[in-house]
Parts: structure tokens; C-alpha cells; sequence
């Protein structure tokens, strides 16, 4: 009995020994949608690369929004349990900016600008802050047009480049599959997604929400004829009656159970399509770029994922270490391959393994070279709820476009500046 | 007999039903530096407090000292100045010419006008049926819970999903019952609040009830066999007895009802996120939204700060006069 | 008891109406969490679900653990509840039976705690308890949800402590009681629907919350069932037939304390009746 209780403490002892030399870095990441299991296996091939360096995943709640009201928690507390945080894109301009985030340009030094030029552009712009890099990019994601491939088929309909030619599409399959086949469905809740809503047929313009200064350089015309193209694509009986209703979530479903032709959606819905026991178009989706108003050029909306290191850790050096070893290609083409996340480098989507992997990664490149940057501001959230919830009421038919448009620009006059 | 309580009002209102509470007030007999030295009296009052008291002032204490003090600078946590400002009570003055606030105002007292005595009249209800029911009466009881024992964000996301046009059950309803048009019921600001009214009701009744229930069966049986001697009716007895006997338990639940309602956050959270527009933001809303989304913390404190000095004056305003009305 | 004075019919129906409020969004997550998600898109929308599956089950069992979940909510609502009715009760006591001019100002100040939203007490409340060495411990989540529950239990046990008359804590008292006996022995006993009426408000609000558990312990192994069960959603999608699956498990400890409960409150019930 005591001999077991002695040999206890020496294990103890011993352990305790070996994690005095190793050092314990613990990261943050979401939930289920960014795969913890394979960043896990990707740490575990770093520990053993990298002896005396443990990793401790910890997965945070599994929308960005819970995760963000526990990152901002801790680290409002100045708390330095957290080494490594996954951010939304959204989030890198305003968690620098609160000091929470520390700027890797010195870590990285003349190596920076070379690794810059590497990513799709967006996203070495989300990143750089006030002329700091302070998080590298890890996941791309971005909004895509889902197709069905089928009906474009039996009805010889060319893939839409533009909305009116989407519209015109629509009805006449909606015309010949009778039933209540919706031409297009996307996101009006006001949910994070309308600001996308909101985004794509403006930036499809050819316009631009901010200057190079970050200042608001709202297009008030442009921005009302967006509104105005999708309550038109609701009037015609393309989009349904209830698109203010509709969020992320409903457009996934609604395609999969074979009830849309059209979908605007994030990256992860493909694998939904594909996947899911419960699928009704396996293997009748295409993927194309979103369409443009006449006379414009495509645009989509970027999202993903960002590593950033915690300006309160202990272990900052290590931590930029492990997130730059994250944000390789090596790494983007393991997560292209084994979870069928988009690549943040342009080369990974036509990378031989990969397109063999994940072939519908062909024809996302280009949607995602396409994708253009939310507003990067360090009051984000700010502009967010401005543009979700004034998008929302407008295709609600609380507001008019018009008075939609000049919400938008007294919100945000304050805000970006 | 001294009555200093919140509940002042009930021991005229019953006082022939406890005859020995004339009794107690001899016990003021033993003078106050008599009762000090006797650890059975006023001492062991204070040392039966000390466990709460610890607590508050461990948990508590610290975290609303710095809201105070945080409402008094100004403290953006993402406006990349340095240090925390200190402005007096330039928050203050902020708020009141903040729209935001005095929408997200208006919204909250709504709620509180229309659902506190709403959840009352329905959790009287309640309790009285289940205090009267002898039948399945575990059932009953369960069903009179259950609203309660659902998670509240849940409760938010359920009920949106019963109001949702296309896949909600009360569109579903309306339409076989009366082939009525399906409405979008949580994207038109009145429907919208009516909605979120309708759901606060129906998961705080039960909570109501739960306390009222509690207070009805204290009341003792034999007040009621005495009136109905004296050949009074259901109503006068309801009037005379049940009621003024549950005035305490209704006065507790009120108090507890209001506050919780000025901090009405989740079922509108979830239901409409505060939309269309601000139609239906709560003042809790708005303060979460400062404080965590736009990292405001100065001025999420100050609309913090309101929100207790509008719970301490209705509550003050419970204890004058409903207190006082409910007793005689 | 209350006489009746509704017709039988009419309380049948009352009766009725109140079952089906409050049983049928709980029957709709029931049925839901046996129906597949593109179930859900159909139009008009199915009642029964119109390809029954258990899948959903499985995978509340197998994608989180559970378990863990409920186990470390049992035990935080469980603690909080009973350190709550405890000193709820010690302090109930005291302000039923102190005459003194503080009376109502300390009852106040209890019940003043509760006036601010907790969103705004987060930072601070994390600085306390990682002072305290206590992130991730059960007692990071026991102590504030203890004092959450203070002031609606104090002011709910001081109703009823006040309705309870002196005469018969005198009467034990005389028969060699100490104070804190008759507290125990006469008063708690006699108030018995007040006593479980805050115990289950105070394991219902412990139960259920949610932003303290999600910051203050956010390990893996600590975290409590609300925070868990929104683990089940996706970062874009909510899959109600899962999610409806985990809240049927989460009600389950709910309804099992309501029947528990149920004997205990009828119990008080006819203790209470020595009074009348």
C-alpha cells in the first residue's frame, strides 16, 4: 500500500519535472465546422517535430458569436490561460485595435512581405491592421452560387453571369418543374449573412464601401438599385415571400431537400449537398461565381478563419511559431484534402492532390479569388449590426430601400471615418 | 408588533387567523442590550445574516463597484486609446440624448407594462386551478412547470420557429382551421412584439404560479370552512380570504417578476434579434451589444447603471403602494 | 384549501387548456427529435413525423459528451440550490424576526444585487474568480449562482417565515429548543411549499444559465448542459432534430424533480395544516 502510494508521488514528481522543461501552449478554436479533429492531428505531428512544446486544444463554443463572447471575456481580463485564437474574419481590426492581439510583424521579419504576397489577396488585407500584420490567415471560406446541375441540363439554361439573366433562368425551370421549386434562395435574417446580402449586389456595381483610407464612400444610388434587385427577384417569384426569414441554415436545407435551383451560400454547404444521408442533389450541384448587375463584375464575400496570438501570453514567440507553421500551404492542402476546407493560397485550389480530393475546389478558386473583404474597421460589430438589421427590415418590407440606404449612411458616417 | 417588512399589509388583513401574534408582542418586553448578550436574540439575527452578507461581498461587491466606476470613463475598449478616461458624467448625458437608448427604453417598459401583469393574471390562474384540481394532478403540475424547465434561450428559439411563416405551427394552425393567409409574424414591429409578449408571458407565468401556489397553500383551511358558515360566496371569499392572505406571495412575485422583466434578453435575442430594425430591443439588448459586441464598456456600464436605478424605483414603487393597497 | 366555486366542466377544461400549453411545445420537440432534418422543409409541415428515426439519439450520445454535460450541471444546480436555501433560509429567519429600522434596507440591499445585468458583471466576476484560483471548479459556478438565487429565496422564505406564527417557535422553544432548533424543528417544516418553491426556482435558474458557464468554465470536462447542448449546432446551421433530442434529455432532471418535489409540497401540505 504504501509502496504504491510512494511510487505515485514519484510519477507525480517525474511528471511534474518533464512539464517544467516543455512548454504548454494552449490554443482556441471553434466548434465543429473548423474541424478541431484535424487541427488536433496537425498538433500532434508538430509536438513530435517539435519536442518540448505540448498543445492544448480547446474548442470554443460553435458559432462565432459564442466564441466571441468568451474570447472577449478573457481577454478583457487581461487573462493569459489562452496562447493562440482562431478568429472570424471579422474580428482581427477590432481585437487589435482593443490591444488584445499581438502584431507579428517583428517575429516574422523580412520573411513578412514574401508570405504577404502569398495569400488571396483579401485576406493580407483583413489581416493588416493599421499597417501591423496581427493575425495569419488559416481557412478561407467565401460565398458561393450553388447550382443544380440537372436542371440547368434538362432545361439547356447557360450558368447565369448576371441577375437578371439568374431571374430569367429561374422562371422558366420554375415555369416547367411546376411544384414549388424556389429560383433562388439567400439569406435576409438579420444575421451576419445579410450583410453579404446587403454587400454583393453593391460591390457587383463595381463599388466600394470604404476608401483606401478606411472612410465611407457609400454609392447611395448603387447601393438602393442592390436592394431593389433582390425585392425584384422576390416580386418576380424567383426568391420566396418570406426571404427575410431565411437564414444560412434554411438555404442548406431547403437546396438539399431539392427544393431550390439557385443558392447563395458559405463554403461548408457543399459538403452538406454531398455528404448528408438525408440529400436529395447528391451530385447535381455545381458551383459558379456569383452573378454581376449589368454591367458590372462579379463579387463575393469573404469569411475564414484567422490565427492570431494573444497579446497576453507567455509564450507569444512560440505561439507566432506554431501559427505560421498553421498557415502554410503544406498545412491549407492537408485541410483541403482531409476536411475539404478552402485553401487561404490560390496554388492549393489547382494542386493535383487536392483537385483529385475535392474536384469542386476547380471551379471555387475563382469565387474565392473573386471575394472581396467585409469593411475592416476596429468597430466592425458596429457597422455588422447596421447594415444586418437596416438589410433585414428593408426585404421585410419594414423600410424602403431608399430609406434603407440613407440608415445605412447616417449609421455608418460615424462609424468609418 | 412592529411591521417593518415588505409584506406590512397582510397581518391586519388576517390577523384574527393568528391569534397568537398578539402573543408575540410580548417579546418586546426584553430590552435591546438584554437581547445582545443573549446569543438566542438579536445577536444570532445578525450572525444568521453574516453567510449572505460574505457571500455578496465576495462575489458581488467588486464587480458592481467597477460598473459604477467604469461609468464614469470612457472606456472603448476598441477606440485604440490607450488608457480609460475619466468624463464624470458625460455617459450620463450621453444617454439621454442616445435614440437608441430611448427606443430600447420604450421597448423594455412595454414589456414589462404588458407582461409582468399578464404572466400575473395567467400565473394566478394557474395556481389556483392547480391548487383546486384533484385529478392527474401531477400532470397538471408538470404541465404548469415545464414552460419553466425549458432553457430560456431555447424557449426563444422554439417559439420563433411556431411564428416562422413557412415552418412554423402557427401559420400551420390558422391555415386548417381557418384557411387563413400565412403571416410573417416576426418581420412587422407590431407582430413581431406581440410575439415576443405572447412567449415572456407564457414562460413566466409558470413562475408566477409556482409562487403563488406556494402561498395559497399556506392559507389555512379553516378561514374558508368559517366563511362558508357565515354563507359568504366564492367570489367574497376569494376577495376577503385568498386574496389578501396571498398579497405577501403576490408582492414577492411582482418585485422579482419586474426586475427580471427590465432585463428581458434572451426570447427577443433569439426570436428577432431585436428587429425589424430596433423595433423590438430590449435595454438589455442594447447593453450587451455595447458591452461585448462594440467593447463600449464606459457606456455599456452607464446603461447598466440606468437599468437598476429604473429596478430600485419600481421596485419602491411595489413596496409603497402595492404593499401598503394589499392589506386592507 | 380553496372551495370551489368554478362548475366542474368549465375546471375540466381549464384544466385541459393548461395541459396543452404547457405540454405541447415540449410534445413538439419530442416529435421533432424523431424526424430528419429536410423533414423539417416539408410544406405544408408534418405533426407526425413521416419517417421515424432514432439517429438523432445516437448522435447526442456519441458527437459531445453528454455525460459530462449533465453530470457537472446536476452537480453545480444541485450544490447551488442547497447553499442557496441554506443561507437563503439563515437570512430569511433573521429579517422575519428582526425589529430592528434595518430590516428593510438589508432586505434590500439582498435583493439590489440582482438588479444589474449580469453581461455587464462578466469581466469582473472572471478577475474574482481566477483570484480565487477557481476557473474551471465547480464552486466558480456554486457561489455566483447561490448568490443569483439569494434574493428571489430570501425574499420568498421571509413571505413565509413572516406568515408563520411566534407562538409556536415560543411553544418549542419553551420546551428547551434553541432558536436555531425551532428554526429547523417548527419553522421550516411549517413552510414548507415556501421552502420548495425556492429550491426549485433556484435549481431551475442554476439549471439553465448559461453566460457564467460559458466563461468561467470553459474546459471541456467543466462545461455544463446549456453550454453544451450549443455545441450540437453548426457555425451557420441549427439542427433542430438533434437539438430537440438534447433538450428532451435536459428537461428529463427537471420533470423527475418536479415529481419528486410533488410528494414534498403535498407533505408540507398537511403540515401545514396543524395551523388551520
Amino acid at each position: 500500500m504504501l509502496k504504491c502510494w510512494l511510487a505515485g508521488i514519484a510519477l507525480a514528481a517525474s511528471f511534474t519535472a518533464s512539464a517544467a522543461e516543455e512548454i504548454q501552449l494552449h490554443v482556441f478554436s471553434g466548434g465543429a465546422n473548423q474541424r478541431p479533429d484535424l487541427i488536433r492531428k496537425i498538433f500532434d505531428d508538430y509536438e513530435h517535430k517539435h519536442p518540448g512544446v505540448k498543445i492544448q486544444l480547446e474548442t470554443g463554443g460553435a458559432t462565432s458569436e459564442l466564441q466571441r463572447q468568451y474570447l472577449s471575456t478573457v481577454l478583457s481580463a487581461k487573462d493569459s490561460t489562452l496562447d493562440l485564437l482562431a478568429l472570424d474574419i471579422v474580428n482581427p481590426a477590432q481585437f487589435s485595435a482593443a490591444g488584445w492581439l499581438e502584431p507579428l510583424d517583428a517575429y516574422l521579419g523580412a520573411g513578412k512581405e514574401k508570405r504577404l504576397k502569398e495569400y488571396l489577396p483579401a485576406y493580407a488585407r483583413s489581416n493588416v491592421i493599421g499597417g501591423k500584420l496581427v493575425a495569419l490567415p488559416f481557412v478561407a471560406d467565401a460565398m458561393f452560387l450553388y447550382y443544380r446541375k440537372d436542371l440547368l441540363e434538362k432545361y439547356k439554361q447557360p450558368v447565369p453571369k448576371t441577375w437578371d439573366e439568374l431571374a430569367s433562368v429561374s422562371r422558366k425551370i420554375q415555369e416547367g418543374e411546376k411544384g414549388n421549386l424556389q429560383g433562388l434562395s439567400f439569406q435576409g435574417a438579420a444575421i451576419e449573412g445579410a450583410v453579404c446580402t446587403f454587400l454583393l449586389p453593391y460591390w457587383s456595381q463595381g463599388k466600394e464601401l470604404q476608401d483606401a483610407n478606411g472612410k465611407l464612400s457609400l454609392d447611395k444610388p448603387a447601393a438602393v438599385r442592390g436592394l431593389k434587385s433582390w425585392l425584384s427577384l422576390v416580386d418576380q417569384g424567383v426568391a420566396k415571400k418570406n426571404t427575410a426569414e431565411v437564414t444560412t441554415g434554411d438555404t442548406v436545407n431547403e437546396f438539399k431537400a431539392g427544393k431550390v435551383l439557385f443558392g447563395i451560400n458559405w463554403g461548408f454547404a457543399w459538403d452538406r449537398f454531398q455528404q448528408d444521408k438525408d440529400s436529395a442533389v447528391r451530385d447535381k450541384v455545381g458551383v459558379a461565381v456569383l452573378p454581376a448587375l449589368a454591367g458590372g463584375k462579379s463579387a463575393s464575400c469573404i469569411g475564414g478563419w484567422q490565427w492570431g496570438v494573444s497579446a497576453f501570453s507567455k509564450h507569444k514567440a512560440e505561439s507566432v511559431r506554431l501559427a505560421e507553421y498553421l498557415s502554410t500551404p503544406e498545412v491549407a492542402k492537408y485541410l483541403a484534402v482531409e476536411g475539404s476546407l478552402l485553401p487561404v493560397y490560390p496554388q492549393v485550389y489547382t494542386d493535383p492532390d487536392v483537385v483529385k480530393a475535392v474536384p469542386w475546389f476547380a471551379s471555387a478558386g475563382p469565387v474565392v479569388q473573386s471575394a472581396r473583404s467585409r469593411p475592416v474597421s476596429p468597430r466592425y460589430s458596429e457597422v455588422s449590426d447596421k447594415i444586418r438589421t437596416v438589410t433585414h427590415a428593408a426585404l421585410a418590407g419594414a423600410t424602403s430601400p431608399e430609406q434603407a440606404v440613407d440608415d445605412i449612411e447616417s449609421g455608418l458616417v460615424r462609424v468609418l471615418r | 408588533m412592529k411591521n417593518v417588512g415588505l409584506v406590512s399589509g397582510q397581518n391586519s388583513g388576517v390577523g384574527p387567523a393568528f391569534p397568537a401574534i398578539e402573543m408575540t408582542s410580548g417579546m418586546k418586553i426584553l430590552r435591546p442590550w438584554q437581547r445582545l448578550c443573549d446569543l438566542n436574540g438579536a445577536t444570532l439575527d445578525y450572525v444568521l445574516l453574516l453567510p449572505a452578507f460574505l457571500l455578496l461581498a465576495l462575489i458581488v461587491v467588486y464587480p458592481i463597484g467597477r460598473l459604477f466606476y467604469n461609468s464614469f470613463l470612457d472606456l472603448r475598449l476598441s477606440s485604440s486609446v490607450d488608457a480609460a478616461q475619466f468624463v464624470g458624467l458625460q455617459n450620463y448625458a450621453d444617454v439621454f440624448h442616445d435614440g437608441e437608448f430611448w427606443m430600447a427604453l420604450r421597448n423594455t417598459v412595454l414589456v414589462v407594462v404588458i407582461t409582468v401583469p399578464g404572466a400575473l393574471v395567467v400565473g394566478l390562474g394557474l395556481a389556483l386551478l392547480a391548487n383546486q384540481v384533484r385529478r392527474a394532478r401531477a400532470l397538471l403540475r408538470l404541465s404548469l412547470l415545464l414552460p419553466w424547465a425549458l432553457p430560456l434561450s431555447f424557449t426563444g428559439l422554439i417559439f420563433a420557429w411556431f411564428f416562422h411563416s413557412e415552418y412554423g405551427v402557427v401559420n400551420d394552425v390558422l391555415q386548417r382551421l381557418g384557411g387563413i393567409e400565412p403571416r410573417m409574424w416576426l418581420t412587422q414591429a407590431w407582430s413581431a412584439s406581440a410575439a415576443i409578449w405572447l412567449t415572456i408571458i407564457w414562460k413566466t407565468s409558470s413562475f408566477m404560479a409556482l409562487i403563488l401556489l406556494a402561498g395559497l397553500q399556506m392559507i389555512p383551511r379553516s378561514l374558508y370552512e368559517a366563511a362558508e358558515v357565515d354563507g359568504a360566496s366564492a367570489w367574497q371569499q376569494f376577495r376577503h380570504i385568498t386574496l389578501p392572505m396571498l398579497t405577501p406571495s403576490i408582492l414577492v412575485a411582482l418585485i422579482f417578476r419586474t426586475i427580471t422583466a427590465l432585463q428581458t434578453f434572451d426570447i427577443p435575442y433569439t426570436m428577432t434579434h431585436g428587429g425589424p430594425g430596433q423595433a423590438t430591443e430590449t435595454l438589455a439588448m442594447l447593453i450587451h451589444k455595447t458591452t461585448i459586441d462594440y467593447l463600449d464598456v464606459g457606456y455599456g456600464s452607464t446603461l447598466a447603471v440606468m437599468m437598476f436605478v429604473l429596478s430600485l424605483l419600481l421596485s419602491m414603487v411595489y413596496i409603497r403602494f402595492v404593499g401598503r393597497g394589499g392589506g386592507q | 384549501m380553496m372551495p370551489r366555486f368554478a362548475p366542474r366542466l368549465l375546471l375540466r377544461l381549464a384544466a385541459a387548456s393548461v395541459m396543452l400549453n404547457g405540454l405541447f411545445p415540449v410534445i413538439w420537440i419530442a416529435l421533432t427529435s424523431l424526424k430528419t432534418e429536410t423533414e423539417l422543409t416539408r410544406q405544408p409541415i408534418t405533426w407526425w413525423p413521416h419517417l421515424l428515426t432514432w439517429e438523432n439519439y445516437h448522435r447526442v450520445a456519441t458527437e459531445q459528451p453528454l455525460l459530462t454535460f449533465v453530470t457537472n450541471s446536476l452537480v453545480v444546480a444541485i450544490l447551488s440550490t442547497a447553499l442557496s436555501l441554506v443561507v437563503a433560509s439563515f437570512a430569511a429567519y433573521a429579517l422575519a424576526r428582526l425589529e430592528i429600522r434595518g430590516r428593510r434596507l438589508i432586505l434590500g440591499v439582498i435583493v439590489c444585487s440582482s438588479m444589474f445585468p449580469l453581461v455587464t458583471l462578466l469581466v469582473p466576476l472572471f478577475e474574482t474568480m481566477r483570484a480565487l484560483g477557481l476557473l474551471n471548479t465547480y464552486t466558480a459556478l456554486v457561489l455566483p449562482y447561490t448568490v443569483l438565487n439569494l434574493p428571489v429565496c430570501t425574499l420568498v422564505l421571509v413571505s413565509f417565515f413572516e406568515s408563520i406564527p411566534r407562538n409556536l417557535e415560543n411553544a418549542a422553544m419553551i420546551d428547551g429548543a434553541s432558536r436555531l432548533g425551532a428554526l429547523w424543528h417548527v419553522v421550516l417544516p411549517l413552510s414548507a411549499p415556501g421552502v420548495f418553491t425556492a429550491g426549485i426556482l433556484a435549481f431551475v435558474n442554476a439549471w439553465d444559465e448559461f453566460l457564467l458557464a460559458l466563461s468561467l468554465n470553459a474546459a471541456q470536462s467543466m462545461r455544463t448542459l446549456p453550454v453544451g447542448i450549443t455545441l450540437y449546432q453548426g457555425e451557420y446551421t441549427f439542427p433542430w432534430p438533434v437539438i430537440s433530442a438534447v433538450l428532451m434529455i435536459a428537461i428529463v432532471p427537471v420533470i423527475l424533480l418536479v415529481v419528486a418535489f410533488q410528494d414534498r409540497i403535498v407533505a408540507g401540505l398537511t403540515a401545514g395544516g396543524v395551523k388551520g
